[in-house]
């Protein structure tokens, strides 16, 4: 924890002291460092059971994110402030995940019992952008503005989901495993228990089609398959999903121009390299300009990228850092991952196993998605990469992720305290 | 389920390897292709964003080179600034984003530039890992600042002012003077440069190196060496009647005149013609001829001087086609023998060396930023261009040119000097002035060339020029 905020600290002292940056007010690192770190007390004090690296792992990613926002829009006209704004926005993330874990430290099965009203006001959420409220920003419809705060309701109908498919699944995993029939040598499941599934599903995924959201849309075609997958055991979901994947690829591609664009810029950018395919070839003159060990902090031009300090901000950690660096980010999301797959296998029932396996299949799918597409080994869709990238939906719903990450952690760990002092007292 | 959760975990930690995998193909396999890629601007961009590395000279405290900061409202940039300007300008060159890079500036880039190469000190991988203050290395020349500074007066007080000197130090091959005239001012190049380019008197050409010129007499030192290689002895008898016909070719010596029975050391002290021309034809022949100019560097590119040299050229036919003609032209330096100052200096000095050609240099040291030697390239000598004991008597006889050709104004105090005139038909206009030297004769400290495009005789232009020089330097030197 200490470790993750000296590293933090270190990085703002390069910057301030290598490009001679006006420093952002010291006040203000102070109140993230207090922050995290009564945060991290909170949680250890309130939930003494609970996986112990998720939050440095969080405060080591946070403090990252601000050191890279701040290097890139301290001098740039009218984002001063960015690296400010994700602060505060930083403080009210961990201020819902602490109201989270004190609301449900005991019992947070109780979500379970919402799992319909959450899936329906997941859905309702998504289609919220579509209400006079909503308005287009990059040509896709993902935002809502609430007066004094805009938001992108995405960010958390998506962890809403996640609860429903975990508690549903959990609920029906038997019913569904049992096959009925088949149909060309697949066994299919029956209609009647997957129904509700597909309705979620096909709904949450069809309106974020039409907002043009092609990253949320992955992610929400991806983790509910790896969660049935993981429910079920039945390889035949995957192929399933696999098959409706590239049907619905290609119709999407048929039927959308900007998604058609994408492609072309990822196969091809040097057809348009001042146009379509600028913003990933200056990511890819970045990353490559990096090298092994980086140009140093504040020494390279990741400032060329369009929309570096959200979605690109890896090509800007991977330029500055260098392939060493970035590697390093990307162990430090992988823990994040292997720890939420412990937590997963640790956990003692159905519903807690899916919940955490499928909030870690979504932090792992995201961060993989947005990583391969600004290092062009897929197309690139706009998704952020959790808690480094500017974004304040998105960094609150990740502490809300790391919430309930923590909240299922406690449970198993308290769990394995019990029966070690059961043991004990048996052997004495 | 948890075989499922743990398949699941091994499919995410696949898709990072392939993340770490497709970096590591960015980074590291198809970086330099990137970095080269002509839609990517970084690299110019990032030239101008830090400090190139200063370019001292010889005496290691004289900047001739130096980047300086100036704020804009996108960042910091450097300008680079050239304190002495002109005399200097063809051997440290031009940093210009337009324009290009000439001289130092381009030859030693990888040491100057910040970003170019690997780390070299731990401070070095230091400061890029924290992306802190990078400012090139430093290049440290061997260029001797008041020598080439006065060579440059020199060259531009001359009757034409166009001409080149070049001064090294026979032993080590390090070069003390190169300079050029006209010159131009490399600060502000990027406003100059079409003026410059245009002017009819080439400002932009190193005329030391990058112009070729027939050599006229100082070329006599070559086929003395090949005659003296083949048997010819410095007393040896030789009869001169003023003229020696040919077929097809007649040779007159210089203003017409006839010396009679001469010593072959009185012929080359006299600059005899009809002597040289002889002895190339009935004794040395044009194979043997040859092969002393391509020993002592003609044909040779220089490819390891930083600097681009013209190779010098005996004749575009080989040896055994040359009429009887051609042969008797190339011994006193006419035909199409061509080479430069450059050239000649060495030669020069390779006759000084005891007949050992040393590879020159121009570059002393390259230093980091806070002083660390990182090379400090060591005198090498490239090939042996004459026996010892001829180079001794070819010293010998240069140092008769002065004595026996009552040359009185290269004659330095206390000293022996050696040395050879050159007076070469051009083509138009007066002939180009040559004069080749070295002093001391019996223990060399510099070695010298000086020519003076359309300068007339030899003993008027180059001459009195160099003599000045090798005062100043041998002077300087006590």
């Amino acid at each position: 924890m200490i470790l993750a905020l000296l590293v933090t600290t270190l990085g703002f002292a390069t910057l301030i002291f290598a490009q001679e940056a006006t420093s952002p007010p010291l006040v203000y690192g102070a109140y993230y460092a207090g922050t995290l770190f009564l945060l991290y007390l909170g949680v250890r004090l309130l939930l003494p059971h609970s996986d112990a690296l998720l939050l440095p792992i969080v405060t080591l990613l946070t403090g990252l994110g601000l050191v890279m926002i701040f290097r890139l829009t301290y001098d740039v006209e009218g984002a001063e402030e960015l690296a400010l704004t994700q602060a505060v926005w930083i403080l009210i993330g961990s201020g819902a995940m602490f109201v989270l874990v004190l609301f449900f430290r005991n019992n947070y099965d109780r979500l379970f019992d919402y799992k319909y009203l959450l899936a329906i006001a997941a859905v309702f959420l998504i289609a919220s952008t579509f209400t006079p409220l909503g308005y287009t920003v990059n040509g896709a419809r993902l935002w809502v503005d609430l007066g004094p705060v805009n938001f992108q309701p995405s960010e958390f109908a998506r962890i809403a989901l996640v609860v429903f498919f975990a508690g549903y699944l959990a609920e029906k995993r038997d019913v569904m495993a049992a096959t009925s029939r088949s149909f060309l040598g697949v066994e299919l499941p029956a209609i009647k228990y997957f129904g509700p599934v597909a309705l979620v599903w096909a709904a949450s995924l069809g309106l974020l089609v039409f907002e043009k959201d092609l990253g949320s849309s992955l992610l929400f075609f991806a983790v509910p398959l790896l969660m049935l997958y993981a429910a079920t055991g039945r390889t035949a979901y995957v192929l399933l999903g696999g098959v409706l994947f590239s049907i619905g690829s290609f119709v999407t591609f048929l039927l959308f121009d900007h998604v058609q664009l994408r492609v072309q810029s990822w196969l091809d950018p040097w057809k348009d390299p001042d146009g379509t395919g600028f913003q990933i070839l200056q990511s890819v003159f970045n990353i490559a300009d990096g090298g092994l060990l980086g140009t140093g902090l504040g020494a390279g031009f990741s400032q060329t990228i369009p929309e570096v300090e959200t979605d690109f901000v890896f090509s800007a950690i991977a330029s500055e850092l260098g392939l060493l660096g970035a590697t390093a980010v990307l162990l430090a999301f992988l823990a994040f991952t292997y720890r939420g797959t412990k937590i997963a296998l640790l956990a003692e029932d159905d519903a807690s196993k899916l919940l955490a396996f499928g909030l870690t299949a979504m932090f792992a799918l995201q961060t993989l998605i947005i990583v391969g597409g600004v290092t062009k080994a897929i197309p690139l869709t706009g998704i952020t990469l959790p808690f480094v990238s500017y974004g304040g939906s998105s960094v609150v719903g990740n502490f809300l992720l790391t919430g309930l990450l923590l909240l299922v952690s406690e449970r198993a760990g308290r769990r394995e305290v019990e029966g070690l002092a059961y043991a004990d007292g048996r052997a004495s | 389920m948890n075989t499922h959760l743990r398949r699941s975990f091994y499919l995410f930690v696949a898709g990072f390897v392939g993340l770490v995998l497709m970096l590591a193909y960015w980074q590291v396999y198809s970086r330099e292709a990137l970095a080269n890629n002509p839609e990517n601007g970084f690299q110019t961009q990032r030239s101008i964003s830090s400090p190139r590395g200063l370019i001292l000279a010889g005496d290691g405290e004289t900047v001739l080179a130096k980047s300086i900061k100036r704020p804009t409202p996108r960042g910091p940039v450097y300008d680079r600034v050239y304190p002495l300007g002109e005399p200097f300008s063809n051997v440290v060159g031009y940093w210009s984003t337009r324009y290009g890079a000439t001289g130092i500036e381009i030859g030693n880039n990888s040491d100057l530039s910040s970003i170019a190469g690997e780390p070299e000190t731990l401070d070095d991988l230091i400061n890029r890992a924290t992306g802190g203050p990078q400012p090139g290395n430093n290049v440290v020349l061997t260029i001797d600042p008041e020598l080439q500074e006065l060579a440059y007066q020199e060259l531009s007080a001359s009757s034409t002012g166009r001409g080149s000197v070049v001064a090294l130090n026979p032993q080590t091959g390090e070069i003390l003077a190169m300079a050029t005239s006209p010159s131009f001012d490399p600060n502000n190049i990027d406003e100059n440069y079409p003026d410059l380019a245009n002017d009819e008197d080439a400002p932009l050409v190193d005329r030391a190196t990058q112009s070729l010129y027939p050599p006229g007499s100082v070329f006599k030192v070559i086929t003395a060496a090949a005659a003296l290689e083949a048997g010819v002895s410095p007393e040896e008898k030789f009869f001169d009647s003023g003229a020696y016909e040919l077929p097809g070719y007649t040779v007159h010596n210089f203003q017409g005149k006839d010396y009679g029975e001469v010593t072959f050391t009185r012929a080359l002290a006299y600059s005899i013609n009809v002597v040289f021309a002889k002895i190339a034809v009935t004794i040395v022949g044009a194979d043997r001829l040859t092969e002393m100019a391509l020993n002592f560097g003609f044909g040779d590119p220089y490819d390891d001087f930083p600097i681009p040299v013209s190779g010098s050229s005996v004749n575009s036919l080989p040896p055994d086609q040359w009429t009887t003609g051609t042969l008797a032209q190339t011994a006193f330096g006419q035909g199409e023998v061509q080479t430069n100052s450059f050239e000649m200096a060495l030669i020069a000095a390779a006759i000084a060396n005891d007949g050992k050609m040393v590879e020159p240099r121009i570059v002393r040291e390259v230093r980091s930023p806070d002083g660390i030697i990182l090379d400090r390239p060591t005198p090498s000598i490239t090939r042996r261009a004459l026996p010892a004991d001829t180079a001794a008597t070819l010293n010998e006889m240069m140092q008769q040119v002065i004595i026996q050709g009552g040359l009185t104004e290269a004659e330095i105090e206390g000293i022996k000097v050696a040395g050879k005139t050159g007076t070469a038909e051009s083509g138009n206009g007066l002939p180009h002035s040559w004069w080749i030297t070295f002093a001391p004769a019996d223990d060399p400290k510099i070695a010298m060339c000086v020519m003076i495009e359309n300068g007339g005789r030899a003993d008027k232009g180059a001459l009195p020029i160099a003599a000045r020089l090798m005062r100043a330097y041998l002077e300087e030197g006590e």
